[in-house]
């Protein structure tokens, strides 16, 4: 907890823009610029393992922003961060999810709809190429992480089974 | 049933059903239930995945509704999972619906990482050694989850008219040359909505 006493408003005013700049999942450079860089938050070491943290809870992975929260202003930081973080987007997509159902029928909607296709393709493999950046750091992590992928594809296997079992490997060989 | 008897006839007074866009309707707590457990086996990421088993094993939505909510998620600022619950809510029960759905995918993660982050932010000099290897090892594997959901996705954007080419420069763009997202969304969009303008002498496209 480097700063426990920042204002739950200015928290939530931060964190909403960071929510809103973020495509294709969250835009961690920027995350790191301003939470590590500008506002002193927190430090690298926190961004790294609540990222980690985020990616073996439960739900999304970017729950690592409501580990950052606290981090900046304890409990009132963390539901500030969190609100900020998820709520304005979410209000976005139901809006956009609604406003797509009504369209149905007009004659552009298949165009916009075989446009805005390969545009999510390609924002979805940056993300990746992004999470390779910042997951896979040696040779070891990109056999587990290979592993992981020819076991998810060619069997049947829970994911978070996959993903524990990483974990295991991970610590064990000291990745 | 050897007997055939005729089908009961309806009562006079019944409404017409409406024309049921999806099969099957879920209620609110079938949403906060079934995105709640769409949390807990999505532990490590890939939960577009498993939404997407979630949604069409329960025949809520077909596989183009699903692609089409999963682009549209990609596309709003913010984070993916969330934003894909929002609309899913939203397409099967309106506002109330993307509440629900947000709230039960939300809701197992905040409850665990608060418990670890009250833990681990009081630890002096953070996580152990282990614990922050076993972390990046997890890592690693919830990579390779993200990608098994992002085929299916591209699956279906290698059946378009220049899919691929497009798919291939928003990738170039966003992932290699680090360029605006806004810029390269204009180009890219507006070359597919030229290449795939309506024409009134094609068949309209399923």
């Amino acid at each position: 907890m480097t700063d426990a006493g920042a204002d739950w408003l200015d928290i939530l005013l931060t964190f909403t823009r960071l929510g809103l700049i973020s495509f294709g999942g969250a835009n961690l450079a920027e995350i790191e610029r301003v939470l590590v860089g500008q506002r002193h938050w927190i430090t690298p070491g926190t961004l790294a393992s609540g990222f980690a943290l985020g990616q073996i809870m439960p739900g999304p992975n970017m729950l690592a922003m409501t580990h950052y929260g606290f981090a900046a202003g304890g409990w009132a930081g963390a539901a500030a961060a969190t609100l900020g973080f998820y709520g304005p987007t979410a209000l976005l997509s139901a809006a956009a999810a609604l406003a797509w159902r009504r369209l149905l029928g007009w004659k552009w909607l298949p165009t916009i709809r075989s446009a805005l296709l390969p545009f999510g393709g390609g924002v979805l493999l940056a993300g990746v190429l992004v999470l390779t950046r910042g997951s896979v750091q040696n040779v070891a992590g990109a056999v587990i992480a290979a592993a992981a992928f020819a076991l998810l594809t060619r069997t049947r296997v829970n994911a978070a089974l996959v993903v524990i079992g990483a974990a295991v490997l991970g610590a064990l060989i000291g990745l | 049933m050897s007997a055939p008897a005729p089908p009961p006839a309806p009562p006079e007074d019944a409404p017409h059903p409406p024309p049921a866009p999806l099969p099957v309707t879920p209620t609110h707590a079938d949403l906060l239930r079934v995105f709640a457990g769409v949390a807990m086996v999505g532990i490590g990421g890939g939960l577009p995945a498993h939404m997407r088993r979630a949604a069409l094993g329960r025949a809520w939505m077909t596989e183009l509704d699903f692609a089409e909510s999963y682009t549209l998620a990609q596309l709003t600022p913010g984070p993916n999972a969330v934003n894909l619950a929002a609309m899913i809510g939203a397409r099967l029960r309106g506002w109330t619906g993307a509440l629900w759905a947000v709230v039960g995918v939300l809701t197992p993660g905040l409850i665990a990482m608060l418990a670890v982050t009250v833990v681990t932010l009081g630890l002096p000099g953070g996580l152990p050694a282990p614990l922050q290897s076993g972390l990046r090892g997890a890592a690693c594997a919830a990579l390779a989850v993200m990608l098994t959901a992002a085929l299916p996705v591209l699956r279906v954007v290698g059946g378009l008219r220049g899919g691929w080419v497009l798919a291939l420069a928003t990738f170039a763009g966003i992932g290699l040359l680090r360029l605006d997202l806004l810029p390269v969304l204009a180009v890219v969009v507006g070359a597919g909505l030229i290449l795939h303008r309506p024409r009134p002498e094609q068949p309209e496209r399923p």
